[in-house]
């Protein structure tokens, strides 16, 4: 990926958002704090696998992320960016099949089995979690890795 | 090859010889410039530790995710329990001639009951754990298994684990029986045979028997305790550790270095994973269902027969006072020779402590390995088989204790 400062820049703060979401999920997680719920974004925070473990896997992301801008424009660097990406891309889609996987049967105490057309769109819709709202930007890094010639190939 | 056939073999010398792979070389191989892809990197990045274990933490956890959204919430938790609750077991119930006879208490178990975990019948709790828990279970693993195994990350895994399994007197490539076995230990003993010395395959054995839980067990856990998955497997993992370096120093022979050749990553041939898929889980059906309706009746039978009493006051000081569990779990302890899945449920029907759960769920884990099991490592050679199960009953003795200790020191036991 030839990297202007433009993309550098993008990817810059992606790491850092990425980072800052997997420290405050961790952080809920530990009972920093409650759970948090702002517009369309939650942490909920109660579940070590989702929020310890998915959190460390985001903190992991950022930081390759974050890694890859040294030496800027190298094959190398850009698979490190890479890797950070497929590591939100891991969580993001995870919790999409988990919010899939939860939305199909009726809820509890229904007489059939699949749930209501508007029943599913009312279990998918927000809020999500951070690595959710993150997955288009993650979308862009992609574009960019896929778009740019590399330097040292 | 066409054109050879018929042809006498003939002699060559050196030179001929040498001329003849100069000249097959000259028309197979292409030469050109290499030139290095992103995806190279990325499979150089995922052997190597400062990066490759961060991504094995993110494979694993996807592993599990799928494995817990597919399996318990949508399939099993969606409908199932629906399924075997609301219509099959009240269907049953009214079916079924003579609540009060044997037949009806073999076959659909409490009259009373309201769900199938509770009946305990052949038709009941035995379909249901079958069908409802341990299909999607351990459809949804080797479908996982088999796009980690064919997309040529396990290899990498092998490499990364290395070092930490030589520890143990093992290598890198034991974790794919270890991987196998957290979905069947079956298939898992006759993956022992990639390991290279004796001593190697005997201590994977052991440990696998031990402390590696099946996918029909895991399904059952995720089911019925899956606030306490996280702490039991968190105790057999520490002690595969354990016992690995005491085997590894008590256990004479070797353990070798080996070179693993690691493929370039790429696409799953979908033809590949649906034969594998299909394969694996019909050996599994064909071995656990018989199995599971089987345990239940005998168990029943048991219970019936007075054995499972008088086995539960024989074990009681064992159990209560060296394990710190109620006596009750004597009856699942026999249940889990036939199936580990069977017995957990039935676990999850014993009033107790959440540590006296987590400790019994650890014990029925390192307790005496399936039969089914059992036989493949008879199979594997009969001195091997009785050698494990001796270290079995010493580690189930210690173990079981130490983990009671540990809940005395922490104020939970």
């Amino acid at each position: 990926m030839a990297r202007s400062s433009l993309s550098t820049l993008y990817v810059g703060l992606l790491g850092l958002a990425t980072l800052a979401s997997g420290l405050a999920d961790i952080l809920v997680w530990a009972g920093a704090g409650p759970g948090v719920t702002f517009g369309i974004l939650e942490i909920a925070g109660g579940d070590f696998f989702r929020w310890g473990w998915g959190g460390a896997v985001m903190v992991f992301g950022g930081l390759f992320m974050l890694s890859g801008l040294t030496h800027s424009g190298s094959l190398q660097q850009s698979a490190k960016v890479l890797l950070g990406a497929i590591m939100v891309g891991i969580i993001a889609g995870t919790d999409l099949f988990a919010l899939f996987c939860e939305s199909v049967p009726a809820g509890e105490g229904a007489p059939e089995f699949f749930n209501t057309a508007s029943g599913f769109l009312g279990g998918i819709a927000p809020p999500y979690s951070p690595a959710i709202l993150l997955l288009p930007c993650i979308l862009g890094i992609l574009y960019l890795i896929g778009r740019g010639e590399p330097d040292d190939a | 090859m066409q054109r050879l056939r018929g042809v006498r073999p003939v002699k060559l010398t050196t030179n001929e010889r040498w001329d003849l792979v100069d000249a097959i070389a000259e028309r197979t191989v292409t030469v050109g410039t290499y030139r290095q892809t992103i995806g190279d990197i990325l499979g150089e990045l995922t052997v190597k530790p400062a990066t490759g274990i961060p991504v094995a933490v993110a494979v694993l956890y996807a592993f599990w995710s799928i494995f817990g959204s597919f399996a318990g919430t949508l399939v099993t938790d969606g409908f199932m329990v629906r399924l075997f609750d609301d219509h099959w077991l009240p269907w049953l119930q009214a079916a079924w001639p003579g609540p009060d006879s044997l037949l009806y208490y073999l076959a659909v178990g409490d009259p009373l009951a309201e769900t199938c975990f509770e009946a305990f019948g052949m038709l009941t709790s035995g379909l249901f754990v079958a069908i409802g828990v341990v299909l999607p279970a351990v459809l949804i693993f080797y479908l996982m298994m088999t796009l980690l195994e064919d997309s040529g990350y396990l290899p990498r895994l092998a490499v990364l684990m290395d070092t930490v399994l030589h520890r143990i007197g093992l290598h890198g490539y034991a974790i794919i029986p270890a991987i196998l076995g957290l979905g069947c230990n079956v298939p898992a003993v006759t993956a022992t045979r990639i390991l290279e010395t004796r001593k190697q395959r005997f201590m994977m054995m052991t440990l696998l028997a031990i402390f590696i839980p099946c996918g029909a067990q895991l399904g059952v856990m995720r089911d019925v305790i899956p606030d306490l998955v996280g702490p039991v497997m968190l105790y057999l993992i520490c002690g595969f550790g354990i016992f690995g370096f005491v085997l590894d120093r008590i256990i004479p022979g070797e353990n070798p270095e080996i070179l693993i050749d690691v493929p370039p990553y790429h696409w799953p041939a979908w033809e590949n994973v649906a034969r594998k898929l299909w394969t694996r889980t019909k050996g599994f059906l064909k071995e656990a269902v018989p199995f599971v309706l089987f345990g239940v009746l005998l168990v029943n039978l048991l219970y019936l027969a007075g054995v499972i009493g008088a086995l539960a006051d024989l074990f009681e000081p064992l159990f209560v006072t060296w394990f710190g569990v109620p006596k009750e779990t004597v009856g699942p302890l026999i249940a889990a020779f036939l199936r580990k899945d069977l017995a957990v449920a039935q676990l999850s029907t014993i009033a107790m402590t959440p540590y006296q759960m987590i400790t019994s769920v650890v014990l029925i884990s390192i307790y005496f390995p399936c039969v089914a099991t059992f036989v493949m490592m008879l199979r594997e050679g009969w001195k091997q088989m009785l050698a494990a199960v001796g270290v079995l009953f010493a580690v189930v003795f210690v173990y079981g204790g130490l983990i009671h200790a540990a809940g005395i020191l922490m104020g939970v036991a």
